[in-house]
């Protein structure tokens, strides 16, 4: 599919075209740092809203713009978490989400949506932005507002653990 | 971690459904919400144009304050001048030989002449009797050329139909050489010695002193005229064949004390119409390696100081200052810090 055309030239133009090109990867990176599909979308489409009111900001030589949408995309999430956890302390519901109640990719083995699942998100996000998005260490470490170093270590640990899990389902 | 699970990893990498790309092209095509002021309000660019905005107030600052008022530097510069003059009179008075009676002085302190022309600010008035004094320092490279330094001022005096008043030539096998020369050169070519006596060596300093002599001359010669009108008028009484032997006698002897008065009255004119021909130039010569006063640019200097004492305030605030916005960037970091470790707990929670 692609984007209709817009209504304000330059500006729209390689907004959009930037949008198509990563959406997929916003997209992702937020199905694994949410395990929830509907909520990723959610928040893809937030994500997006906010960069466009962003756009004018984004400075290329700064770093690529999937990195660019993808601190947006952490960001955004990172409000929701907020908010949710506000929302659960009101309601003195602190239920955390059962593995088997999170909505992970398709096309994955039971076994490693499971192992995925009992990640926390900031495992799963470095994996995704690591193994899913491929995004070099530089440019991780940009999105997490860490140091590389950092990155290598924190997606050890995360693989690790995803491994560890893998041999306790099986 | 095997390649296999990676694989699996990124072959079942979510893809974003038609409606959500609906959603995110509809979003694209939209007319961006203008940001509100405080978004669009970004420190960091702040951080950047500040600094270079304050070195620019304080340039300006400096250029405006710099700026003349009112009149030319050489206005201002006469004006210095005559505040100068008000108190080398006072001091100058005292130690005048030929005139009892007030007089004007015009003196200059210049330690960083102009070369080629080092008294060009003040020369003696043509038309008007003045004392010229004029002190010279210039160092020579060693004691060969202190020699032939002292020579060439001594034949520059007499070149220009002065003389020379006195010489105290030193120059020690080792150690530092000098010598002081007093020099009498005719007032109107007071310039032209000055000038090439600066050729001899390298200017570490200079001073320069008028004394207005035309007052005190025309008070002495009134008094040479109320004198010789004494005179005149005693020799008349005298001439009388009626006058008594005694009178006679105290009249003949107020004419010679009047006589011996005009005598000494005409005595004084004359030196002092003779010091003013000539000016003293003492000039003092050395191989002492002592650096000359720097010479000042009027104008940049007063940048130079306006702009230092605008860093000395700027070193103050920033003194004053300091402490504050070391704790403010404590703070800020201590609130960043605590930022991220809510996020890691938030994604560890989830």
């Amino acid at each position: 599919m692609t984007l209709p055309a817009r209504r304000t030239p330059a500006l729209s133009a390689s907004f959009a075209a930037t949008a198509e090109a990563h959406l997929d990867d916003v997209y992702g990176y937020l199905v694994y740092l949410t395990r929830d599909r509907m909520l990723a979308e959610d928040l893809a489409a937030e994500t997006f809203e906010k960069a466009l009111r962003l756009w004018k900001r984004f400075d290329p030589r700064r770093g690529s713009a999937r990195t660019w949408l993808c601190q947006i995309a952490r960001t955004t999430a990172l409000d929701w978490f907020r908010a949710e956890e506000r929302r659960r302390r009101r309601e003195e519901a602190v239920a955390r989400p059962d593995v088997a109640e999170t909505d992970m990719p398709e096309g994955l083995s039971p076994e490693l949506e499971g192992a995925l699942a009992s990640l926390s998100a900031g495992e799963r996000e470095v994996i995704a932005l690591r193994i899913l998005l491929e995004l070099d260490g530089e440019e991780a470490a940009r999105v997490l507002g860490i140091r590389p170093t950092a990155v290598s270590t924190r997606l050890s640990r995360a693989l690790t653990k995803l491994e560890e899990r893998m041999i306790v389902h099986v | 971690m095997s390649e296999q699970l990676l694989n699996e990893i990124r072959e079942a990498k979510p893809v974003a459904s038609p409606e959500l790309r609906e959603r995110v092209a509809l979003i694209a095509v939209e007319a961006p919400a203008r940001e509100p002021l405080l978004a669009r309000f970004q420190p960091r660019r702040l951080l950047l144009v500040a600094p270079v905005a304050v070195v620019l107030v304080l340039l300006a600052a400096g250029a405006i304050a710099n700026l003349p008022r009112g009149g030319t530097g050489d206005e201002e510069q006469a004006a210095v001048t005559a505040e100068s003059s008000a108190d080398q009179s006072v001091r100058s008075a005292p130690g005048s030989t030929t005139v009892p009676s007030e007089s004007s002085t015009r003196e200059s302190l210049s330690p960083a002449p102009i070369l080629g022309a080092p008294s060009g600010a003040i020369a003696p008035s043509p038309g008007r009797l003045q004392r010229f004094q004029a002190e010279m320092r210039l160092r020579v490279a060693d004691v060969e050329e202190l020699s032939a330094a002292t020579k060439s001022a001594m034949r520059i005096a007499q070149s220009l139909r002065g003389y020379v008043v006195s010489v105290q030539y030193d120059a020690p096998a080792e150690g530092v050489g000098g010598a002081q020369i007093v020099l009498r050169v005719p007032t109107a070519r007071v310039q032209t010695a000055l000038t090439q006596l600066s050729a001899l060596g390298t200017i570490l300093g200079q001073r320069i002193g008028i004394e207005d002599l035309q007052q005190p001359a025309d008070d002495l010669t009134a008094q040479i005229e109320t004198t010789q009108r004494e005179i005149a008028r005693l020799r008349a009484r005298l001439e009388s064949t009626t006058l008594a032997d005694e009178e006679r006698a105290v009249l003949q002897a107020r004419l010679a004390d009047a006589r011996r008065q005009l005598t000494d009255l005409r005595t004084a004119l004359s030196g002092t119409r003779a010091e003013a021909r000539h000016a003293t130039i003492q000039v003092g010569l050395t191989t002492e390696r002592i650096e000359p006063a720097p010479v000042q640019d009027g104008r940049l200097d007063g940048l130079k100081e306006i702009l230092a004492w605008e860093g000395t305030a700027l070193l103050y605030v920033l003194v004053i200052a300091g402490p504050f916005v070391l704790l403010g960037v404590l703070i800020w970091l201590g609130l960043r810090f605590r930022r991220r470790q809510a996020e890691t707990r938030l994604l560890e929670q989830n």
